[in-house]
């Protein structure tokens, strides 16, 4: 016989649970009450332990200031504002581009509080879906202005069979106790090809969470790129699903961690038929006594016979205080693959470091040179010149950035 | 009497990690315009002795004194003592995946012009110095395009130091054991390399412990280093002399 405890629960808890009840979303609201907000016994959260991370919630209801400046701009983009979990674009979409609302939340349902709490609080989603081989890149540019408030998101994004897209999506906002739970669901055609970048420059006192679910068909061609060097604390989880032979991914990210910060990237890839491949390339720079995390789980299922996928998670710490974790997990049913994962965490390389003084290049220089040659890999895998060009450009800020004490 | 280009006074240096005392007592003076030569065994404190003078951490200097030019640089980071104009040619150079040959090149240039009050180089000047100075190492631009010494076979990597060298223009020169992990031909590329950067206000100390390299760097003079110190000088015959006697002749240890 078990003996069901009854569970703590929190102010933040209490202030979820009746935003849930007030959207009419029971079920996400029951869960709630009997689990609570996960804390670091609860595997998925073991380095973000939300129980005493999330100590207070915003209102829902966004305060009406003007939204704030764009913080990233690629130049040519199509742009979709999201301002304060509202969509506008500007115009008409260019040729392939179909942008509407729908009804639902775009995430599946799983048993995720975060996904919980996003589909409890959202009853419709953005659709961009993508024809053909579209050129100009589509930029999802969230912003939370104003004073704190709690906002859901829910997206889809739909590359149809045989079509080309780039889709950078990009969150920042006012220095506010925002709480953002944004959900994208990424639906790939047979034969899609899709490059993925998420950039994530929220203000220091933004919460965030960022769910993505990716459903890749036969001979899909995806390359994803996170970068997060914004909010102070911060949980992105990718779900990824291999539903069709010949398929390919990378996937790939960079934590660029200051003081005070906590950013953890959960990733769950299963390859589920036979023949499909993926990379999974994770890197963290982490400054002050700022926190980055990674967890990476592959599965491999019983029929999935020829799998090739490797994983890598790779930390440079630039101080004493700074924590890295990684959990890579490798989880095979099959028995005809190719399956690695490997992990480095620590600072910077003294060989090198002296190298580049002993030809006059003063310390921080050489510091900054070998941390930008540690992420310029990532970068590299960027093949669209402009938008290759933005993203250095934030890579660069941040990195001659002093970085907080 | 001028001042000389590099003086050695007195040098105790200990590994800080281990505590064992490696440099005991080094007196060494490098008249400007000259080129030095130190041999020794392995283990005799050459490499320490470079590392020691470039400023390396980890390298405690106990003791003594180091000038350049006439100034003590014992006080300075790495990286003001080669805008001072101090170069150390390594004998095993740094292989940095992620850093372009050109980028380094550009950094380290203007990183010692901004530090000595210059302008920094543009572009076309920078490409032109790079590309004249490379042809007479036989450095191609596919070279120059790889990520710094990644890659690159043993002669290639001595031929990018020397390369470091020209660009650089230091005033003194210290080369670790230039010749190791070069065939012969490696080795007359790199000499004539060297060769060619001699000049009345530039000095070298060339460390070896084969004479081989001395036949095509000719020294002005000549040190034996065992156990730590200098245990004696003279032109380039000794080089000779050690490579028919052997280094037990000189420090008195078996072989």
């Amino acid at each position: 016989m078990t003996i069901a405890m009854p569970i703590r629960l929190g102010p933040a808890e209490e202030v979820l649970i009746a935003q849930l009840e007030s959207t009419g979303a029971k079920e996400a609201a029951d869960a709630l009450r009997a689990k609570g907000l996960p804390n670091r016994k609860v595997e998925a959260y073991h380095y973000t332990d939300l129980k005493t991370m999330l100590r207070d919630v915003p209102g829902t209801t966004a305060s009406a200031d003007a939204v704030s400046a764009p913080k990233f701009q690629i130049a040519g983009a199509y742009r979709v504002l999201i301002a304060n979990g509202v969509a506008s674009h500007d115009g008409t979409p260019p040729n392939g581009i179909i942008v509407s609302e729908e009804e639902g939340n775009a995430l599946n349902p799983r048993d995720d509080v975060i996904v919980g709490m996003n589909r409890g609080l959202t009853s419709s989603h953005l659709k961009v879906r993508f024809e053909g081989s579209v050129d100009p890149v589509v930029h999802l540019d969230y912003r939370l202005a104003g004073e704190a408030h709690h906002v859901a998101t829910s997206v889809l994004i739909e590359v149809a069979d045989g079509a080309t897209a780039t889709v950078v999506q990009s969150f920042s906002g006012s220095d506010a106790a925002h709480l953002g739970n944004h959900g994208t669901r990424i639906v790939l055609g047979k034969d899609a090809h899709l490059l993925h970048v998420i950039i994530d420059q929220s203000g220091m006192a933004t919460r965030h969470f960022h769910t993505m679910e990716y459903a890749i068909d036969e001979k899909v061609q995806l390359k994803t790129l996170g970068i997060n060097l914004g909010a102070g604390l911060s949980r992105t989880s990718i779900f990824g699903s291999f539903n069709g032979g010949g398929a390919h991914a990378d996937f790939s990210g960079m934590n660029l961690i200051d003081a005070r910060m906590h950013c953890d990237v959960k990733l769950d890839l299963t390859h589920a038929v036979p023949d499909t491949t993926s990379t999974e390339l994770y890197k963290a720079v982490v400054r002050g006594d700022g926190t980055s995390a990674f967890q990476g789980r592959i599965v491999v299922a019983q029929d999935a016979q020829k799998t090739d996928a490797k994983m890598m998670s790779q930390g440079l710490m630039l101080s004493d205080e700074a924590q890295i974790f990684t959990k890579p997990e490798l989880e095979i049913y099959a028995d005809d693959v190719q399956c690695g994962h490997g992990a480095t965490t620590g600072d910077l390389d003294e060989n090198s470091l002296f190298y580049l003084m002993s030809r006059g290049i003063p310390k921080d220089e050489a510091a900054g040179i070998l941390t930008c040659a540690f992420v310029q890999e990532l970068l590299d895998r960027v093949e669209d010149a402009e938008l290759n060009e933005a993203l250095t450009g934030l890579v660069d800020e941040w990195l001659t950035s002093e970085g907080r004490a | 009497m001028t001042t000389p280009m590099l003086e050695i006074r007195d040098l105790h240096v200990r590994i800080e990690d281990e505590g064992t005392e490696i440099l005991k007592g080094v007196n060494l003076t490098v008249p400007r315009g000259e080129v030095h030569a130190i041999m020794g065994r392995n283990g005799s404190g050459k490499s320490t002795l470079s590392y020691a003078i470039s400023g390396r951490e980890g390298y405690e200097i106990t003791e003594g004194d180091v000038l350049l030019d006439g100034k003590s640089i014992l006080d300075m980071e790495v990286d003001e003592r080669a805008a001072a104009g101090l170069f150390l040619a390594f004998q095993y150079p740094i292989e940095i995946p992620g850093v372009a040959t050109m980028t380094f090149l550009k950094a380290a240039m203007n990183a010692q012009r901004k530090a000595r009050g210059e302008d920094e180089l543009g572009t076309p000047e920078f490409m032109k110095e790079v590309r004249n100075a490379a042809a007479g190492l036989s450095i191609d631009n596919e070279m120059l395009k790889r990520a710094l010494n990644v890659g690159f076979s043993g002669g290639e990597k001595k031929r990018a130091e020397i390369l470091q060298m020209a660009l650089l223009k230091p005033k003194m020169c210290i080369l670790d054991e230039t010749d190791s992990g070069l065939d012969i031909d490696a080795l007359k590329v790199v000499s004539d390399g060297v060769n060619a950067l001699r000049g009345p206000d530039r000095s070298m100390l060339v460390i070896t412990h084969y004479q081989r390299l001395l036949n095509h760097i000719v020294p002005d003079r000549v040190h034996v280093f065992a156990d730590g110190r200098v245990v004696e000088s003279g032109d380039k015959d000794l080089a000779l002399e050690l490579e028919s006697k052997g280094y037990a002749a000189f420090d008195g240890k078996a072989a």
